[in-house]
Parts: C-alpha cells; structure tokens; sequence
C-alpha cells in the first residue's frame, strides 16, 4: 500500500497536475473581484466553458500524445480536425443528408487522412515531420476546395436545444474527452500495444530485434491519432453550429505543446495520455484567463510561448531531483 | 539429419562479402563457439540465423527442414533467441518491460500481466545474480547491468537453439561465472548454444566444439578437447601469437606525476579514492561490477563534479566543469560503450576519427582534404577494416568500431589517457596490437589510466594495478608482481 502510495506520489500527472492548481490558484487570486460581485474566472459556469473549449484540444491531444511517445510526430491534426469538420457540415447542411451520415463522413475523412500519414511514415519511410506536413497540407487544402470559402451554419439545422444522447450539446466535448482518455491510458499502460508503442519510442532498432511489429504499431498510433483529430473536429462543428475550412487553424502546435507539457518526450518513450489531457487544461485556463486580465490581451501570445518553455523545465528539474 | 547446418550461406553489403558461402553444421544440444578476427563475419552470420539479415545465397536446415527466417519475429517463433552484440535496450522501460518487450504476458485482448512478468524477472535477475528490482527503469543502470538484462531477455523464454554474440564484454569472472551456470542447465535441458566470443579461455570453458570464421569464409571446425587456444588462435589469424603473454617493460618510477587524486569521493559511486599516475605509466584500475570503476574515470573528465577530494593534474590542481576542459588540459577518455558514447554513428569514419583532435585545435575552418590524407593514414596504422573513411561506422564490425574509438583519442596526443575497456569486443590479434599501441604511446611519456574487467588484460598491460570494492580503494599491486589470485583476492574480500 506505501509503495503504491509512493509510485502515485511519483508519476508524471501528478506534477502537472499540480501545475494546473497552482495555474487556478494564481488566477483565482489575480482576479478577485471586488466585494460583493461574483469572481469572474472561479466559477462553474466559466469552469464548463473551459472545459467545453479544453476538451475539443485534448482529444486530439490524446492522438499527440501516443505519436509522440512511438518516437513520431504529428503535425496533421488541426488540418484534419478542419477536412472532418467540414466534410461533416458539407453533407449535412448543403447536401442535406442526416447528421449521422455527415458524422461517419467525417471520421471517414480522418481515418483516410490517418492511413496516408500511417503510409508514408511505414512504407515510404519519410520522417514523420516530413509526412505528416504534407498531410496536413492536403487535409488543409481539400477542405478549402469542399467549401471553396465559404462557411455553413449548421446550428439552423440542428432543433433548437439539441440533446445528443439526452446530454447538453456543451458536454458531448468534456464526456468524450474523458471516456476517450481513460481508454486510451489504460490501452497504453497495461496493454501489449500500448507497451510495444513505449518501446518503439524507447528504441525502434530494439523493437524490431524484438519481434515487434514495428510496422504495424506505428501504422495503428498515425490511424488512431487522425481519428480522434477528426472526432474532435465533428464535435467542433457541431457544438459551435458552423464551420469553414480555416477551422483549427495552427491547433497542432498547441496539441504538440500540450502532450509536451504534459509530459511527453519528443524524442520519444515517455509520456501519458491523461497527462497531454492534463496539459491542454492548463492551456485552456491561459486561455480562458489572460483576456480577463486587463491589458494583458496583447501579451497572451508570449505568456503562452514562456509558459510551455517555463514547465518542462521545471518538470525536468523535478525528474532529476526524484531520480 | 538432425540439428542445424549452415549451407553455402552468402551475403555482400555493398562492395562488402562479408559471408562468402558458409557451411559447417552443429549438433543439437551441443554449445558451439564461433571464434574469428573483428569483421569475420560472426555477427552477420548470427544475425542471419536470428532473421535480421536476409542472406543472399545459402540455406540453414533444421533437423532436415529449411528454416524460412524472414524476420526476427519468424526467428522467435521458431525457438531462436539471441542476445547482441549490440545493447538493444529501452532505456524508458523498466527492466520487466525490457525482459519482455514484444512478447509480453498477457491475457485476453493483450492485457499486460505484470506481475507475472515481474515475478518471472525477479526469479532471472536472481539466477544471474543481479541485485537489481525488476522495476528499476533500465536507463539509470551501468552498463555491466545492460548486458546482464539483455541477457536476462534472450533466457526469459524457452528457446531451442540461443545465440550469444559477444554476451561477456564487460562481465567479471564471477558474473560470467553465474551465466555459464545458467548456460550448462540450459544445454541439460537440450538447448543448442551457439556462442560467439573473443575470450578463448571461455570458448574453451563452455563449448564443446569450436567454429573459425576468416574473412567471411569457414576455416575449420574444432573439437575443444582435441585442439589448443595456441591452435585455434593460428587458424583466426594466420600466424603464431599468445594472448596472455606480458610484454617486459620498465615501468617509471622517477617520472613526474602527471595525474593525483587525492581522497576524492563523489557518493554512492567511490569514497576516499587517493592514486597517482605518472609520465609514461600504465596504472590499471580493477574492481567488480558496480564497485565504482567507470563512474571515477568519468568523474576525472570531468562529466561529473566530486563532493570531496582533488585532483592535480601535472602538479595544477585542477577543477574541470566539463569535459571540454579536460580535453583541452590534455586528458582523453575512451569510454565503456561505444554505441552510445564512443562514436557519431551520423558521421563518417574520417569524421569520427579527427573530431576530437579537431575540436582541441580550435581552428574554424576543416581542410577536407588533408582530412582525408589524416584518416586514411589512421586507418591503415590501426588495421581498421572498413569500406573506406567514409562509410559510417554503422557498417563497421564490433572490434573494428572500437578501434575506431582508440584511434581517434589518441590522435589527439594526450598526456593522460583514460581507458574504460579498451578492447572490448575487440579479436586477440587486435587486441594485441591496441596494447602494443598504448605501450608505445606510454613508451613517449603519456600517463595512462585503465579500466578492464579482464583480469589477463590487466595483468597484460598494467604496470601497477589498483583495486576498487564498493568505491574504496582497496590495494594497489605492482603488475610484474600481480597474479589473478592477489588481485581477486582483494576485489572480492569481505570488508570488516
Ligand atoms: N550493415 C552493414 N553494412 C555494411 N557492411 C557491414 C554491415 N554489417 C557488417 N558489415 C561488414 O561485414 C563484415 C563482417 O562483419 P561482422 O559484424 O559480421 O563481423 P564480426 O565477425 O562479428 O566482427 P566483431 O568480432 O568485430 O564483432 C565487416 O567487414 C563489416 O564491416
Ligand atoms: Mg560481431
């Protein structure tokens, strides 16, 4: 019972997980109202509202978070998130099919966006760097010619107080999220596929000499990273009630820095799931916070660069100091 | 026919026949050596059999069937397991992870079952003696722990024919001792070993037959109990040499101190170390697995700062925050494991060669050129086997990537040379020359500091030996004087 006490008190979550209540607390703090008028950012409406926005990041995130522990790198998925979103929009609201239907297309459009990446990276052997800008630059690029510019509004075809599942449309993001990363925590830490992704992250010659199939492994983590881009681009459209082809522009950047500052290596072999979850809360908050904060909306951009660069290293600091 | 026949096996990288058609056979249940010179073909004729390598020509038969071995994953199944030359490890997985890797425990749907797997490790990391926990993430263990974990990984499973290339490296006589052990049960049960090394004195301890490769062709195979090392080594190399030979030399006892430590401690790793090395002295450093050896060596270049102690160099004290300064003063270190910190496996051999010798110079521009004229010269004096100075290393044998790594620290001309294993891996004609090198590098006034595991090596080369247990200085033996008994007998006492 101690040890695993201990090894709770050790893994990586819990020091971002630390860094968020600090990140709160100090906001909290910062923006306390004057007497009398409820606080502006600890609140749980403005909590849901974070939430909503943080969650349509981490589930792509969670795809981040699995390339880059495999010792990849995905640049695709904001691209992605954008051809799914409006492939979903396309059909539903111009051609007039169901919403199911426009929903499938979507993922559909993910799940061939993640089999090129897989393609490239496995068979034509291109660095992942390389591949997957240049699916994110084709994702990107058929969206525009779907839409040829122009935005839809699917909110007019949506009933009016919507329940997916009987649930407020606001938390179809945040309950996704959750089940989707709980799975996939549990898929990497105690499953031979999640431990055959940490080795190849860890060393990719080993893993071959080992009898993994290196191929597929890596295949599988660029196909699952593309369909969780393109569920969380379906849900994009579908809780904000429009879209256009510039959606989610430069997200994959803040993806890769959220799975980062959530403990993932990119040189591969570490990280977590629940950690890149972690790390786009900690963003959201940024998010959610800095424009609160009077005259600080020009400044959001740098606090945000210095925030990634201030937290691995003193992540780093802290694993040394355990070590 | 029963058991396993290499036939004609051939294979050329590039311009290279490594494996010029191989044919010998090797009876089930026996342990078999493959002994030959760095660059034979050993590795690429195990790899072959292991389905990393795809032969161009040739076949291998087992008990009369051909093995169709297309992959390391087709190998494993087949009951083929091999430990490498090369450390193949995850240093972000624990070493349970390690163990395992690719063919986890596992229930329905590939659920992991740790503890089975763990329980399993511990049993292994205690039939080879190694006091590590199974959940101990591999990167933080020495490199003597590598090995054994890598080890550990090819015995965890049932296999019917195990190949170990080279699996002793940087293994003392009592770890060797427990593995050999574990071998002998194994080839009870009927497992056929096939076991690649440059240590005859092993070859002869554990197998029954004896395989010699040359320049990828098969010279002849020996029964172990009807041949010499005297005889075996002849046919490797084509002429007469003996390994164990001490080459008289008088040692300097007037010299200048050229490196003293004095009570240096750097804690866990060594406490109180206080030795000195003079101007053309060869002063061996011994001690176990874990007593401390390589963290000092490393600590002296200045990776790492002491909590206590001095050091002078040259009669300076001395304080090196990085390894640059070591360097520049005039230190040079050749360390433990080539792959990872011994060479740029990114660069060319010519690269490799003239980095460091480069970096002290601290000129801006490279003159390609002379570069070039440099390293060819290099590679001559030193026998390197490769392509040509511009291949990778990568393409190079074991023994003759560690040539590459002596050569290129030597070059630089230090004045105090620290050797972490300076022939490992490496054949014993090579071997033989690498000590007549040094030798002759002490010969011209460089202090040297050396660090081996072999205890013949030390006897060999060093003209006094210390001797560390558990970071403490020991006792220190004149060399002439030494023998394996004295120094064991202080590396491995009882401490009081
Ligand atoms: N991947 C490769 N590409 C090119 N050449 C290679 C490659 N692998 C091995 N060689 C060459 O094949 C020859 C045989 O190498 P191998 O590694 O089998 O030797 P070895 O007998 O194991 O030597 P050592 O005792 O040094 O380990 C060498 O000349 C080496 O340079
Ligand atoms: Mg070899």
């Amino acid at each position: 019972m101690k040890a695993r006490l201990r090894a709770v008190w050790k893994t990586r979550e819990l020091s971002t997980l630390f860094v968020l209540a600090l990140e709160v607390a100090l906001f909290t703090w910062y923006l306390w109202p004057e007497s009398g008028r409820g606080h502006p950012f600890f609140n749980l409406s403005n909590f849901v509202l974070i939430l909503k926005y943080s969650a349509l990041y981490g589930i792509a995130a969670i795809g981040a978070a699995m390339v880059i522990i495999s010792g990849g790198v995905d640049l695709a998925p904001g691209a992605v998130m954008a051809l799914a979103g409006v492939v979903t929009g396309q059909l539903f609201v111009v051609q007039g099919y169901s919403l199911p239907v426009g929903v499938t297309a979507g993922i559909l459009a993910g799940l061939l966006s993640g089999i090129l990446s897989a393609v490239l990276v496995v068979f034509v052997s291109l660095p992942p760097f390389i591949a997957t800008l240049g699916v994110m630059g084709i994702a990107r690029g058929i969206a525009f010619i779907i839409t040829e510019g122009r935005f839809f509004d699917l909110s007019s075809r949506l009933p009016a107080g919507w329940k997916p599942f009987g649930l407020p449309a606001d938390w179809l993001a945040p309950i996704v999220l959750i089940v989707l990363a709980a799975v996939f925590q549990y898929l990497m830490q105690r499953f031979q596929w999640g431990r055959a992704v940490f080795a190849l992250g860890g060393n990719e010659t080993a893993a071959l000499f080992s009898g993994i199939r290196v191929g597929r492994v890596k295949a599988s983590v660029y196909i699952i990273a593309a369909l969780l881009a393109s569920l969380s681009g379906v849900i994009l459209v579908v809780i904000q009630g429009q879209g256009r082809a510039d959606l989610a522009t430069g997200y994959e950047l803040d993806i890769i820095a959220s799975a980062v500052v959530g403990g993932a290596s990119l040189t591969g072999g570490r990280g977590s799931v629940v950690g890149a979850v972690l790390g786009t809360l900690i963003f959201g908050v940024l998010r959610n916070a800095l424009p609160q904060i009077p005259g600080a909306t020009f400044y959001d951009r740098l606090i945000v660069g210095v925030v990634v660069v201030v937290i691995v290293v003193v992540d780093q600091f802290i694993a040394r100091k355990g070590a | 026919m029963s058991g396993l026949a290499f036939q004609g096996v051939t294979k050329s990288f590039g311009a290279v026949r490594a494996l010029k058609g191989v044919t010998f056979p090797v009876q089930p249940g026996e342990a078999h050596a493959l002994v030959g010179e760095n660059g034979a073909g050993k590795s690429t004729l195990m790899r072959v059999l292991a389905g990393i390598v795809r032969p161009d020509g040739g076949q291998l038969v087992w008990d009369g069937r051909r093995l169709e071995l297309h992959s390391p994953r087709a190998a494993l199944d087949q009951g083929i397991g091999m430990v490498y030359q090369e450390m193949l490890l995850f240093p972000n997985l624990s070493v349970s992870g390690n163990i395992f890797a690719g063919r986890e425990v596992t229930g329905p749907g590939g659920r992991l079952r740790e503890a089975e797997m763990r329980a399993r490790t511990a049993r292994l990391l205690g039939e080879l003696h190694l006091a590590v926990s199974p959940d101990a993430e591999v990167a933080s263990l020495s490199t003597a722990h590598h090995q054994l974990v890598q080890i550990a990984r090819a015995l965890a499973f049932e296999c019917r024919i195990l190949i170990l290339d080279e699996p002793t490296t940087c293994l003392t006589d009592a770890e060797t001792a427990h593995l050999f052990a574990i071998l002998d049960r194994l080839q009870q049960r009927g497992v056929t070993l096939i076991y690649v090394s440059h240590k005859l004195d092993e070859v002869f301890r554990l197998c029954q037959r004896i395989t010699v490769l040359r320049d990828g062709e098969h010279v002849g195979t020996f029964e172990a109990a009807k041949t010499t090392p005297r005889e075996v080594v002849r046919s490797m190399v084509g002429r007469d040499i003996d390994p164990a030979a001490r080459v008289p030399r008088s040692a300097p006892s007037d010299s200048p101190v050229v490196l003293a430590v004095d009570r240096l401690t750097r804690q866990p790793w060594f406490e109180d170390v206080t030795l000195a090395v003079r101007a053309g002295e060869i002063v061996g450093l011994f001690g176990l697995v874990g007593s401390g050896r390589s963290e000092l060596l490393e600590t002296l270049f200045g990776l790492y700062r002491a909590d206590s102690g001095a050091v002078s160099f040259a009669g300076a004290r001395v304080r090196f925050a990085s390894p640059v300064q070591a360097i520049r003063t005039g230190l040079a270190l050749v360390p433990e494991e080539r792959h990872r910190q011994g060479l740029f496996f990114n660069l060319s051999v010519r690269d490799n060669l003239l980095l460091p010798a480069e970096n002290a110079s601290g000129a801006w521009r490279l003159d390609v050129r002379r570069e070039r004229a440099d390293s060819q010269r290099l590679v001559e004096q030193w026998r390197i086997k490769t392509p040509g100075v511009e291949a990778v290393p990568d393409r190079l044998s074991g023994g003759n990537q560690q040539k590459v790594v002596m050569a290129k620290w030597l070059r630089a001309a230090p004045r105090l040379l620290l050797l972490d294993e300076p022939t490992k891996g490496v054949d014993v004609g090579a071997k033989w020359e690498i000590h007549d090198l040094i030798r002759r590098q002490a010969e011209q006034g460089m202090g040297c500091l050396v660090v081996s595991s072999e205890l013949p090596e030390m006897l060999a080369l060093a003209d006094r030996i210390v001797v560390l247990r558990e970071g403490r200085v020991q006792g220190e033996l004149p060399g002439a004087e030494a023998d394996e008994e004295s120094v064991m007998r202080l590396a491995t006492a009882v401490r009081h």
